[in-house]
């Protein structure tokens, strides 16, 4: 039996407009609502949600960006106040969650701050549709989902599913071999690629180095597509392509869904006359928007929209 | 006023100087220099005010801090509450303010924080000797004076009360966007709300729900924002102002004015033995216009009082209003100066006999702490601290 499809109103941040427009493009069902985001002398913001009134038993949606810390409380305003507007039910979509990397406590005084946003979105007041539900795309640490209260339901989601596609419409789709550079990103997505043969890399040490080194799998010969949920520096990758191809891959790409690359870090993988073209292809999804301004029409860069996959998350 | 560099010059209070002693007491174990000055007035008992030159940070940063036994406890009870250890956490900006509370209490001691960003602009931060808090009492002096740097102060203070501390405290002198609280239209989004909610949220310590300590908050009805697992004490600038104002040598030709009647309901209380001025904005036409509803300033030395000031608009207004009605000398305080793009600069000094024009004194406290960065020895302003508010405040 199949559930009736429902309306939706879709809100997003601003830097998220983009990618706003093209979730809303792939149904009917989905409508793009506005919102004024301004700011007071002070630098505190100063928002205003048009059209409130036709919120009023409706499933409403928030598209949202923490692209830097200073984004995130104007988004949460917007965040806490559209639920207490009687809306049929609330959603929130965060395709990608930010310091996800520093979750950990290793020593008594670290400061995970991936528990600090999970807390500030696990307040998000309760609607008529009951608890707000928070789609993220491959959250770093499969703990993660844990530290959501009760008042949140996370869906997690991924953007391997893209991957998959892609990889269908490539020409040497018998000889791809998919790499992962450490264990924490085999133990993520190994499963959603197991019919891929797999290559594990791992970083050994070496004296005071920290070295690539491949601890399981065979890469010659084959195309080999370096997948992990996210890039910063783009360090780790470039090690696993260079001990990659140096054991005869015939060609490396890299999948990631977070294109985070802070300070410019993409420059590194851009094609350029000198260095050759060490990735064949480059694939980041639009979770993190102003990359993909930054790489649009950049080989090997190609970005993979989720918005079918949010305009699918949102009917849940 | 003139700059201090101890033991030579002295800071005037007002025009006509009392007698006074100067007596310097450089502190070597502690930060700042504290020089002790006596102002004597024939009708009055001698008023201890203390200057602290914080020489860490500024070489030469006057603060004004009332005589102690106006705030804290007397010394019997002192003794008993002083056994209370605090450990005293602060964000980078609050720095200055922080190390004036620590020094007017040897129970109150300063702890550290790395504060650290990684390339994607989110904090990587680390709380020094966190086992070390164990069991003691814990305090974080926050300021939200931007959005961005919210984040990074609220990670400590999510992070704090789970360290097994005995109780924890946060001091928020200036909460923003109090300002905007009302829904006026739906659709209206009032950020005071989410602030007051991510607060709320403090996680619970083994002393319980966190205290929340802060400083004329805006809007009276916000008290009733915040959620049960939090305890908000409401203090208030205006005993400081009092202090200030009684020693002052025209202290007995003093009106309060409020510019508006919010101002009025949240301070009269506090000000009642001092003859009042009631402005108010009156629609004319087009135009909103400053009016006095109630009260004659002529012949007073008129201080204008209110929580905050922003752009200075309604302040300059009030002042022109007061000077036309006659009022000898103008003067105004509020508590949190914010003053967005520095529209401190619109202030000019009244040095005698120009009250259309400029002030004699415009008192703020140092709740925004890049504010007074700012107007520091520039007349008219005189920042007056928070410390000895906070430091008691910390030993409930």
């Amino acid at each position: 039996m199949e559930r009736s499809k429902k309306k939706v109103l879709l809100f997003y941040c601003v830097e998220a407009e983009d990618l706003a427009r093209k979730v809303a493009a792939q149904s009917n069902l989905i409508q793009l609502q506005s919102i004024n985001w301004r700011n007071f002398a002070d630098g505190f913001p100063n928002l205003f949600i048009k059209n409130a009134h036709d919120i009023r038993g409706q499933h409403v949606a928030f598209l949202g960006s923490f692209s830097s810390p200073s984004v995130i409380f104007e988004q949460l305003s917007v965040i806490y106040a559209l639920p207490m507007l009687f809306c049929a039910s609330f959603s929130v979509v965060l395709p990608f969650f930010p310091t996800g990397s520093f979750e950990r406590i290793e020593e008594e005084g670290d400061v995970a701050t991936a528990f600090t946003l999970a807390r500030m979105l696990s307040n998000t007041p309760i609607s008529r549709g009951g608890p707000t539900s928070l789609v993220i795309y491959d959250i770093h640490a499969l703990q993660e989902r844990f530290y959501f209260g009760d008042s949140i339901l996370p869906v997690f989601e991924s953007g391997i599913p893209l991957l998959k596609e892609r990889l269908q419409q490539l020409p040497e789709s018998d000889k791809i071999v998919v790499a992962f550079p450490d264990d924490g990103a085999w133990k993520r997505f190994h499963k959603l690629l197991d019919h891929f043969p797999m290559v594990i890399c791992n970083k050994v040490r070496e004296g005071d180095k920290r070295i690539v080194r491949i601890k399981e799998g065979n890469p010659a010969g084959c195309h080999v597509v370096i997948v992990d949920d996210l890039v910063q520096s783009g360090g780790t990758l470039i090690e696993c392509q260079k001990v990659l191809a140096a054991q005869g891959a015939a060609k490396v790409s890299a999948y990631v869904t977070h294109g985070v690359f802070p300070k410019k870090s993409w420059e590194r993988f851009v094609h350029k006359n000198d260095n050759g073209k060490a990735f064949a292809h480059f694939w980041i999804s639009d979770s993190c928007p102003l990359t993909v301004e930054a790489i649009t029409g950049k080989a090997p860069f190609e970005v993979l929209s989720l918005a079918r996959s949010i305009s699918d998350a949102l009917q849940i | 006023m003139s700059a201090i560099s101890p033991p030579q010059s002295l800071p005037s209070f007002s025009s006509k100087s009392p007698s006074k002693t100067l007596t310097p007491t450089p502190n070597s174990t502690r930060s700042c220099n504290r020089i002790h000055c006596e102002l004597k007035k024939s009708s009055a008992a001698p008023q201890k005010w203390t200057i602290d030159c914080v020489s860490s940070t500024d070489p030469i940063h006057i603060i004004l801090k009332p005589p102690n036994s106006a705030l804290l406890p007397s010394p019997m009870d002192s003794s008993l509450k002083n056994s209370k250890r605090v450990c005293l956490f602060y964000c980078s900006e609050m720095r200055d303010l922080a190390e004036r509370i620590a020094s007017e209490s040897d129970a109150i001691e300063l702890r550290s924080i790395t504060w650290r960003t990684f390339a994607d602009g989110f904090p990587n931060l680390f709380i020094s000797n966190a086992q070390g808090v164990r069991g003691q009492h814990v305090a974080f002096l926050a300021s939200f004076s931007s959005p961005g740097v919210i984040f990074e102060q609220l990670s400590i203070v999510y992070a704090l009360p789970r360290l097994f501390v005995s109780s924890f405290t946060l001091i928020l002198p200036f909460f923003p966007t109090g300002t905007s609280e009302r829904m006026e239209d739906e659709g209206d989004v009032a950020t005071a709300f989410t602030l007051a909610r991510i607060l709320s949220n403090i996680p619970i310590s083994m002393g319980g729900p966190a205290s929340l300590v802060i400083f004329d908050i805006h809007a009276l009805q916000e008290r009733f924002y915040f959620g049960d697992n939090v305890l908000p004490c409401f203090e208030s600038g205006i005993p400081l102002l009092l202090n200030r104002l009684q020693s002052l040598p025209d202290s007995d030709n003093i009106t309060i004015a409020f510019p508006d009647d919010g101002a009025w309901k949240r301070f009269h209380k506090q000000l009642q033995h001092f003859p009042m001025v009631v402005c108010a904005k009156v629609r004319e036409g087009d135009q909103r216009i400053v009016r006095i509803k109630e009260g004659d300033p002529k012949g007073r030395h008129v201080v204008i009082v209110d929580d905050l000031v922003q752009s200075g608009g309604t302040l300059i207004e009030c002042q022109k209003v007061l000077a036309k009605h006659g009022a000898t000398k103008i003067s105004a305080y509020v508590t949190h100066g914010i003053f967005p793009n520095k529209s401190w600069q619109r202030f000019n000094h009244d040095k005698g006999g120009n009250p259309e024009n400029g002030m004699a004194y415009f008192w703020i406290t140092d709740s925004c702490p890049e504010t007074v960065k700012q107007v520091k020895n520039k007349p008219p302003f005189e920042v007056i601290s928070l410390s000895a508010a906070i430091a008691s405040a910390l030993h409930i």
